[in-house]
């Protein structure tokens, strides 16, 4: 205790010596916690992104499959096949019409891997609706149908798209805000189980045709005939949208819905409507982190496409390229202020260590002194621990105030930089283009088919908080640096010669 | 009178045939060659020298600075040359050095050098400062003095805040290297008389090594060293 008061004591008494020391490490200081911070930041905002991108799969039926099924197709005599069809029996029509469907027992098989936080299942399709009428439908359809299509078919004009999944509020247009319910109210899980046959109704279209919640509305069951062909929907709620839908890569007109003017219904209902019970289009699987996909996509590969009669035609589509474009950027800031606290870092070591050389090597006569006088190793030590110790508190203290101002910017210009330089590497390489073409299909998750306006790439943003952590990292820091410049007497207090020093001139 | 060697139980200090070579660039140096002394508590005891024959390595060897390479130095009836002698103990309460650069921390005032040694060996902080106080008053430092920082004052000043910081734990053996050799001659008769006033007023053991001759004045017994060979003269 008393050579840590001596310590401090001595710290007053060398201002100048001090004052040289805690400035040249104050700048040192504040560009290593800065540099932290940023490092700190990136990592943990990408451990954010990985909760909310890079963790959603999505089991479908491959692309390849798809194609090669259209082309089997039109292969065949129309004609043949319609007589062919009117043969077959009621499972096998199921089956002819769930050929590009997912059995929703394998969806929910795989939902069982613990891996899984929630999942989905999920079907679209057109459902004729023969009393309900959408005026933007009609003129958007006639303009696309161009005047050689001539007059529309009846059909066409009243069918709809109906959106089925397992709750109405986690339907992606819902989840991402593109639609919000204005009346009523969402169908529930347990509406999907007891096959409730409610629907959810957009405003514009609900107002033209005069419906408000509790009304119902009749729709045909495709492929059924006589008294259950039809089906009556009780209006559950009345939704707005938002933001509109765009036309996606994939130019299918059949499947473009610009008004928006959606149907949402609980799958179970969905599936009746589309005569195809027990299957989806997909399901949807959200993840605990991005770190999940790989496993999964693993598991998949056992458990789908190896271990299930026919399973290589089912894919799992996941975000994670989209979460390796958001963390792309954020490693490497983490990257480059690594090194950069590194270098930091190593320069404090270096100047503490001159520093205390220096001021060691201009005291060695009061070394001497104390040793002369019966100082044992431990005060001498304790003492000059205590008198660094300040040097670096100081120092450390200013250059938390400061990193707090400026590792914001910091953090900034490192990610403005580093976008810079992937720019101007992807303008050289030709690449960062949208990669176009059938292949590319949206997830559900961001909207389907469709994909929204403005949604390519999200702005990755950099966000220093001063965390807890760091206050520990930058206390480790300082008995880091305090402890190497104590390192210093150290080795002077073993080596010196008090007959040498005492005696000089 | 005459140093002979003769066994007395009172000597505070007893040295043996003791040896001492440095290492240098052209070889050895022989800075202490066979020496022994004795030296009693009350006197003063004085070793006059030129420059380089070896005094001050003497007197380190004395205050466990140095080591000796051959001999016994038998300080308190203890030898201090053995590997389990306690030196921290010795030099914090048993030996006192006056040295010819002063050696105070010169950061520290008058005062806080002198309870430097007192709070090195755990001394109360509330008796610290009257007895460094004691001490300075009677060295003649006393009033504004006392918070001046050791690197302010005059040589005279710093070499009596030095005596008071030689005494701060009351040692026994005072060694004082060359206590003039920095000092005019009206500043230097005035160390040599407190030198002396130790040794007969408080029984101090004094010893004193300076090729400066008018200190032979207060030596009850006086050495000639040359080449680090030592033999006794006449007072
Ligand atoms: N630490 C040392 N290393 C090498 N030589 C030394 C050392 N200390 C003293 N000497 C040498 O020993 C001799 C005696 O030195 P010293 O005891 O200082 O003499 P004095 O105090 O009488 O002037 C000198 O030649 C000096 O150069
Ligand atoms: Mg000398």
């Amino acid at each position: 205790m008393r050579s840590v008061k001596r310590g401090l004591r001595s710290f007053i008494r060398h201002p100048l010596a001090s004052l040289a020391v805690i400035l040249l490490l104050f700048v040192c200081l504040t560009l290593s916690l800065s540099m932290l911070a940023v490092r700190m930041a990136a990592d943990s905002q990408v451990e954010e992104v990985k909760g909310s991108v890079g963790n959603y799969a999505e089991l479908r039926v491959s692309s390849q499959y798809q194609m090669e099924v259209f082309q089997q197709q039109r292969k065949q005599d129309p004609a043949k096949r319609q007589a062919e069809a009117r043969k077959m029996s009621e499972e096998e029509v199921l089956a002819e019409r769930a050929q590009l469907m997912v059995p929703e027992e394998l969806v929910d098989d795989f939902s069982r891997q613990p891996e899984v936080v929630s999942y989905d299942k999920v079907l679209e399709t057109r459902v004729t609706l023969p009393e309900i009428e959408s005026a933007e439908l009609a003129s958007t359809l006639s303009l696309r149908g161009g005047p050689s299509s001539g007059a529309l078919s009846p059909s066409e004009e009243n069918s709809f798209f109906f959106e089925g999944n397992t709750d109405g509020a986690s339907a992606s247009d819902f989840l991402r805000g593109a639609k919000v319910l204005a009346e009523g109210s969402f169908y529930t899980y347990q509406d999907y189980l007891q096959a409730n046959p409610v629907v959810l109704v957009e405003k514009t279209l609900a107002e033209e045709n005069g419906l408000e919640v509790g009304d119902t509305i009749t729709a045909e069951i495709t492929g059924a005939q006589g008294r259950d062909s039809e089906m009556e929907l009780t209006v559950k709620g009345i939704y707005e949208t938002v933001e509109a839908e765009q036309e996606g890569e994939t130019r299918d007109p059949m499947a473009f819905n610009p008004a928006g003017s959606k149907f949402y219904a609980p799958l179970s209902v969905v599936q009746i409507l589309n005569g195809t019970p027990g299957y989806v289009e997909l399901g949807c699987y959200y993840l605990d982190s991005a770190d999940s996909s790989a496993a999964l996509q693993h598991k998949f590969q056992d458990m789908v496409i190896n271990g299930t009669e026919g399973g290589e035609r089912y894919e799992l589509a996941t975000d994670y390229s989209d979460f390796e474009a958001i963390s792309e950027p954020l490693h490497k800031v983490a990257r480059t202020s690594l090194i950069g606290l590194v270098g930091a870092l190593a320069a404090c070591a270096l100047i503490i260590v001159l520093a205390m050389a220096i001021i060691v090597g201009g005291r060695a006569r009061e070394l001497g002194v104390l040793k002369a006088m019966g100082a044992t190793h431990r005060q001498v030590l304790l003492q000059f621990a205590a008198e660094i110790t300040c040097v670096c508190l100081v120092a450390a203290l200013l250059a938390m105030g400061m990193s707090a101002v400026i590792s914001q910017r910091l953090g900034d210009w490192l990610l403005r930089e580093d976008a810079l330089a992937t720019s101007e590497q992807e303008a050289q390489s030709g690449q960062g283009m949208p990669v176009m073409g059938f292949m590319a299909r949206n997830l559900y998750k961001e909207g389907g088919r469709f994909s929204l306006s403005g949604s390519d790439k999200p702005e990755v943003k950099l966000e220093v908080v001063y965390r807890g952590g760091l206050l520990a990292y930058g206390i480790l820091i300082l008995l880091g640096i305090s402890l190497l410049g104590t390192a210093v007497p150290v080795v002077w207090i073993n080596r010196l010669r008090p007959a040498r020093v005492l005696a000089m001139e | 009178m005459v140093a002979v060697e003769q066994g007395n139980m009172a000597d505070l200090l007893e040295v043996k045939e003791v040896s001492k070579s440095f290492r240098v660039k052209s070889g050895e140096v022989r800075a202490v060659d066979g020496v022994s002394l004795r030296a009693r508590k009350g006197e003063v005891t004085v070793i006059l020298g030129p420059s380089g024959s070896g005094k001050t390595t003497l007197l380190y060897l004395i205050g466990s600075l140095e080591r000796p390479d051959a001999g016994e130095i038998n300080a308190f009836g203890e030898d201090i040359c053995r590997p389990d002698a306690d030196l921290i103990a010795y030099r914090r309460k048993r030996v006192g050095f006056v040295f010819q650069m002063f050696n105070l921390i010169p950061s520290l005032t008058a005062l806080e050098n002198v309870t430097l040694p007192m709070d090195l060996d755990g001394v109360p902080s509330e008796e610290q400062r009257g007895r460094a106080e004691k001490l300075l008053a009677g060295m003649g430092i006393e009033g504004r003095l006392l918070r001046a920082r050791a690197s302010r004052m005059s040589g005279g000043e710093k070499q009596r805040v030095a005596i008071a910081r030689a005494l701060a734990n009351d040692p026994d053996l005072i060694l004082a290297d060359e206590p003039t050799g920095n000092l005019d001659s009206a500043s230097g008769r005035v160390v040599v008389d407190i030198l002396a006033g130790l040794a007969r007023r408080e029984g101090k053991c004094v010893l004193i090594v300076t090729h400066d001759e008018s200190i032979l004045r207060a030596a009850d017994w006086a050495y000639q060293m040359r080449d680090g060979k030592l033999r006794g003269i006449e007072v």
